[in-house]
């Protein structure tokens, strides 16, 4: 939920501690819902309902004059808890939640019970049914309203400022952002220098610029912002506190230890190249074995009209595709971790024709081959490099999915074993200078950070995200955002992007003096509580509930404590709490247990 | 239609299934009106008693309509089932055919699949 | 035309689809005010109408109703929908948009959405909602989780019987409402106009449309969707239940015949997710996709791919060089196998779709001086910096706008986008 829509509550009316008067409204819709309920009825049973004080039925209730009726029953006749029967409560609610407030009232004294979309559009040929429905249900809405507090957005203080872990292009772009933004910035970088993977040499897609121009480019504005501090060689010991304000213990390069506050965190820990087994595709058996970003630094730095290799002049150079990618359990080897690298690497294609490309227009004479799987050049401009790769000449070789080349080193080339699917699934045999390995990218090891940060993990490594699309920079943890390729491999173009999107979490999560909270969440009866801690184990979100000793009624006891920035409500405590001492505010189990006896009731 | 019949409550998630009956009434298929829709935050606030004394002030059948993999809260649904699991347990105790407890999972727009299962569960009271 | 109003916001939003409704979101969020305009009846974008989204097969319903939810009881997000831009301009102090907001024929502020207009309408239409697929009324609520749920009538088609008028509780048609002109100055602007698909007949192997069971993939979407046209797959020309599907992909991408050479980037993936999805609910089916090269390259794609081959569906590497029908709508395909490498083979299928790729919503956009590339795509100065910027100071872009791309990735853009803009707003000297 957007959190504006957690409308503000300055109620100043206190009369919902007096003896509950409630209010009962049905609304007719126009015929919507009394050419099907008898609403008269309904509103006539509703009026010897114990503790209701009004009953009132009127055609739109929605309109201003039926707002009307609410406001002026809570300021004249003393009405302190309100039912509404009328449509589906995602229609109206915040209507009606305005009217209270109006009122002075609490909005959430208010129950709202759907007889439109869930009673008399379901049940049109059954009148007599509907309305006895009808009038169960408003009878619960009032065991509901009856049992239920008033409740206050909760508020948590903010700090102004974010921590940026990682300098690389998404720490840089992202950190950029939050200090235009006019959040005070922390960037807090492992390695002694900041820019991250682009500060190798190379050229890069899309623009053909030189790779370490754009780390440049972004590190000169950064360090242009008076409210960036960067830390290189500093490393992160202890992370606490939580969202609205977060301290890191930072580890800095002098050995001394800096305590960072933030009132976000963004995790900008960027990629690493896959490095091959040994023996994989002949690494390590040859220095004419390359990983890609090896051969973009050699192309780059070779001048002249040739390309050569410990004085050896390079003729003919073949690029393998999907090392370390879309790997297959029981035919690859599998990493450290015990698994194999089942996903996709995203840029690795396109790289690799990029360097082709360049490697042709450089040195013409070199016979380029390209050994691939699936050609994923998705770009807007990709699929031309792709075309530009064949005018070229580069030679293709399509590998089965399953299928795995064999590579030989020999005295004076390596030879490479394929079948290719181009040429009706012949074996073929390529016979190269050079073997460039178009390596995948695995997330850098963070276990510390993970840790510290409690940040989930997907079977891939990387961090996982919430919800690819509904809080795709987000983890569980309120007020820590992931970006760029930690998350998972991205070009340059996306990994901005994405570090912009963590930016602009951060800074709507911070634009306010302070956050405001669902009230939905756990709430604890201390005087009901035994200190069991059944409900600690049911919490699936680390730091919302805790044990603690208090004082309650003069004596000391343990009880559970509910920390309302960490909770999400699920409720998942509530089930096995035997004495009922925690509940979820707005969702109490008494509330449920009163409605259904109203319901089930002839 | 109007003769009393055995009350079905279906239990449903503010993320999921209860948008999923609402598209229901905006559709304007019908069911029957022996049905009681409430509203949670998600199921798994409910005790395993919360059920058994359900049916003891005389609720005939419940369906549990959760998000299933939608499910906004970490971990919920696993322990959800585990639940519903041991309601089974009580059930079978009280002699309580567990076919009157049904826990499934229901989209915002899962129409056809909200109306089989209360007309499954219409065929499970009604005996 | 009828009166002429102004408003004021921070941020402009043109289209409220998935990238549009994230930016107002964003940007409202942080206490900036936005107007998202909207030229259809509904706010939801391409997105409301999926089936199910890849790779986590959520409900793209249930993905995108809580944001149109939030979008619309944002309290600094004011949407107009069923409105056109016509025009905007860079002035010394922002942006000014002429808007034209077209007539519903229903009194926007009585209407309860309570659909008893569209119940009395006698006149039946082509669903577009539906791609064609299903029926509506003349005068009818564009779909059920539309937003504002406004019915609107369609001025052409509706015979002015009267019947919705005389139903309405509210008394709220009112067959004489005319467009209505609205200026809204804007100090900022972000531009989320999505995309279309290529038209059915972009390549005239493929039959020119005239192919009663060849289907767009976005028909297919609503044949998957639960709430979907017939609540089942069935083939248009007969109603059966089809025993054999296939899909044609890079119909409409990586064509340069048709003036697409690019990779749409989503109709891989989309193929995969329907025919996953086709397997579920017809699962004596077979389900074969003929494809160059499957692009499965977004987090969690390729493990998907994975999935549904293990499912048994058929991927086979060919092109499929023309598509035909005999003389009970099957449909022929011809196609030149890429292992086989053999001569040209026929096949035959009882229902067949093509994966036709992503294309610009618009040829111009707006009489802005924006970049576009040799596709019509805007085309960002400073794609190594921020995409997001457009060469124009204020002028922002999102989503497919500036090329084709899934819905993480549009998703992603829409908060760059939008933070670009918010810094834009603190920083510029603009008023």
């Amino acid at each position: 939920m957007s959190k504006e829509n957690q409308k503000e509550e300055n109620a100043v009316n206190e009369s919902y501690r007096q003896k509950p008067k409630v209010a009962v409204y049905v609304c007719h819709c126009g015929g919507n819902i009394s050419d099907v309920i008898d609403v008269k009825r309904v509103a006539a049973e509703l009026s010897k309902y114990p503790n209701v004080a009004i009953s009132r039925e009127y055609a739109f209730m929605c309109s201003s004059t039926g707002q009307d009726f609410v406001v002026d029953d809570i300021k004249n006749n003393g009405i302190n808890r309100v039912v509404i029967a009328a449509c589906s409560p995602f229609l109206h609610e915040l209507t009606f939640r305005g009217a209270l407030n109006r009122a002075g009232l609490n909005p959430y004294l208010y129950e709202h019970v759907n007889i439109r979309e869930q009673s008399s559009w379901v049940h049109k040929n059954d009148k007599e049914g509907a309305t006895l429905k009808a009038i169960s249900l408003v009878k619960a809405g009032v065991e509901k309203i009856l049992r239920q507090d008033p409740l206050n957005s909760i508020r948590v203080e903010a700090l102004h400022s974010v921590a940026v872990i990682g300098a690389g292009i998404a720490g840089l772009r992202a950190a950029l952002s939050c200090a235009e933004n006019g959040l005070d910035v922390t960037i807090i970088e492992k390695s002694d220098s900041i820019g991250g993977n682009l500060r190798r040499s190379g050229n890069i897609y899309p623009t053909g610029e030189k790779a370490s121009s754009i780390p440049e480019n972004l590190s000169k504005k950064v360090l242009s912002m008076k409210n960036v501090k960067i830390y290189t060689q500093a490393e992160i010991s202890f992370v606490g506190g939580y969202v609205g304000n977060f301290q890191l213990n930072v580890k800095k390069s002098d050995g001394n230890f800096e305590k960072v506050k933030a009132g976000a965190i963004i995790v900008a820990t960027g990629f690493n190249h896959y490095i091959p087994h040994e023996g994989e595709y002949g690494w390590k058996k040859s220095t004419f074995v390359l990983t890609l970003p090896q051969f973009n630094e050699l192309l780059e730095q070779s001048a002249g009209s040739e390309i050569e290799i410990e004085g050896k002049k390079i003729k003919s150079v073949a690029f393998m595709h999907c090392v370390g990618s879309r790997q297959i359990d029981g035919i690859d080897k599998p990493g450290k971790n015990g698994k194999v690298n089942d996903y996709c690497s995203r840029i690795c294609c396109t790289a690799i024709i990029h360097s082709a490309n360049r490697l042709k227009e450089k040195f013409p004479y070199v016979d380029v081959f390209d050994i691939y799987t699936d050609m994923r050049t998705y770009g807007m401009h990709h699929e031309k490099y792709y075309k530009d790769a064949s005018k070229n000449d580069v030679i293709f070789f399509r590998r089965p999915l399953e299928e795995r080349p064999v590579v030989e080193i020999g005295s004076d080339s390596i030879k490479i074993k394929t079948k290719d699917v181009l040429t009706m699934n012949e074996e073929m045999e390529i016979e190269a200078d050079v073997l460039v390995l178009g390596t995948g990218i695995v997330p850098n090891d963070i276990s510390d950070l993970v840790e510290y940060l409690k940040l989930p993990r997907g079977s891939d490594s990387f961090l996982q995200e919430v919800h690819p699309k509904l809080r795709p920079v987000e983890v569980s943890n309120n007020g820590i955002f992931i970006a760029g390729t930690a998350q998972g491999p991205m070009d340059v173009m996306e990994t901005l992007q994405a570090a912009n999107t963590a930016a602009v979490k951060a800074a709507a999560l911070l634009s306010s003096p302070d956050i405001p909270l669902d009230p939905f969440v756990a709430v604890v009866d201390e005087d009901k509580c035994t200190g069991c801690g059944l409900c600690l184990a049911e919490c699936s979100y680390s730091g919302a509930l805790t044990m603690m000793e208090k004082e309650v009624n003069g004596k000391k006891k343990k009880v559970a404590v509910v920390n309302p920035a960490l909770c999400k409500g699920c409720g998942a405590c509530v089930a096995v709490c035997e004495p009922r001492a925690i509940n979820v505010a707005g969702w109490t189990l008494d509330q449920f247990d009163a409605m259904v006896e109203a319901i089930a009731k002839e | 239609m109007s003769e009393k019949k055995p009350k079905i409550l279906i239990i449903t998630t503010n993320h999921s299934s209860y948008p999923g009956a609402n598209a229901v009434g905006q559709a304007h298929l019908s069911y029957d009106s022996n049905t009681y829709i409430i509203r949670v935050p998600d199921p798994v606030m409910f005790p395993e008693n919360f059920y058994m004394k359900a049916f003891e002030k005389g609720i005939a059948g419940i369906i549990i309509m959760s998000s299933g993999s939608d499910c906004p809260y970490e971990g919920a649904y696993d322990r959800l089932s585990k639940r519903i699991q041991n309601v089974y347990n009580l059930m079978k105790g009280k002699n309580i055919p567990i076919n009157r407890l049904k826990l499934t999972t229901i989209c915002t727009v899962c129409r056809e699949a909200f109306i089989k299962e209360i007309s499954d569960m219409e065929k499970v009271v009604a005996k | 035309m009828n009166g002429k109003t102004e408003h004021n916001c921070d941020t402009l939003i043109v289209g409220s689809g998935i990238a549009g409704m994230q930016a107002a979101l964003d940007i409202g969020d942080a206490g900036f005010n936005v107007i998202m305009v909207e030229k259809s009846p509904s706010i939801g974008g391409k997105m409301i109408s999926l089936s199910k989204v890849f790779p986590t097969l959520d409900c793209a319903s249930c993905i995108t109703t809580p944001k149109m939810a939030a979008s619309s009881h944002h309290p600094r997000v004011q949407m107009m929908t069923y409105t056109e831009v016509k025009n905007i301009s860079k002035k010394a102090d922002g942006f000014e948009a002429l808007l034209i907001k077209k007539p519903r024929f229903v009194i926007e502020s009585e209407c309860i959405s309570c659909r008893k207009c569209e119940e009395a309408c006698p006149v039946y239409l082509e669903d577009e909602f539906e791609y064609g697929l299903g029926v509506k009324k003349a005068i009818s609520i564009p779909f059920t989780n539309a937003i504002p749920q406004f019915p609107v009538l369609d001025e052409e088609k509706c015979i002015r019987c009267g019947a919705c008028a005389r139903v309405c509780p509210k008394d709220c048609i009112d067959y004489l409402q005319k467009p209505e002109e609205i200026t809204v100055k804007a100090k900022s602007v972000i531009i989320a106009t999505g995309y279309e698909i290529t038209p059915m007949d972009a390549k005239k192997e493929y039959g020119e449309n005239k192919l009663i069971n060849v289907i767009s993939s976005l028909q297919a979407e609503r044949l998957l969707a639960p709430h979907g046209p017939y609540g089942k797959v069935l083939r248009p020309s007969d109603g059966k239940i089809p025993d054999s599907i296939a899909y044609v992909q890079c119909a409409g991408s990586r064509d340069e015949s048709i003036g697409v050479p690019y990779c749409s980037r989503v109709c891989c993936m989309y193929a995969i997710k329907q025919a996953m999805l086709l397997s579920g609910s017809l699962p004596l089916s077979e389900i074969t996709i003929y494809y160059m090269d499957i692009r499965a390259f977004g987090k969690g794609y390729e493990q998907f791919y994975n999935q549904a081959r293990a499912m048994g569906i058929n991927f086979v590497k060919a092109k499929v060089a023309k598509i035909s029908e005999d003389s009970q709508h099957n449909v022929i395909l011809r196609i030149d196998r890429q292992e086989e490498g053999s001569k040209p083979q026929e096949v035959k299928h009882d229902l067949v779709v093509l994966s036709q790729g992503l294309i610009p919503s618009r040829k111009e956009f707006f009489g802005l001086d924006v970049k576009l590339n040799e596709y019509g795509f805007i085309d960002s100065p400073a794609k190594t910096f921020s995409p997001a910027l457009t060469g124009i100071d204020g002028l922002f872009v999102a989503g497919v706008a500036s090329g084709p791309k899934d819905i993480p990735d549009t998703i992603m853009e829409a908060g760059s986008a939008a933070m670009e803009a918010l810094n834009y707003l603190k920083t510029a000297k603009i008023s």
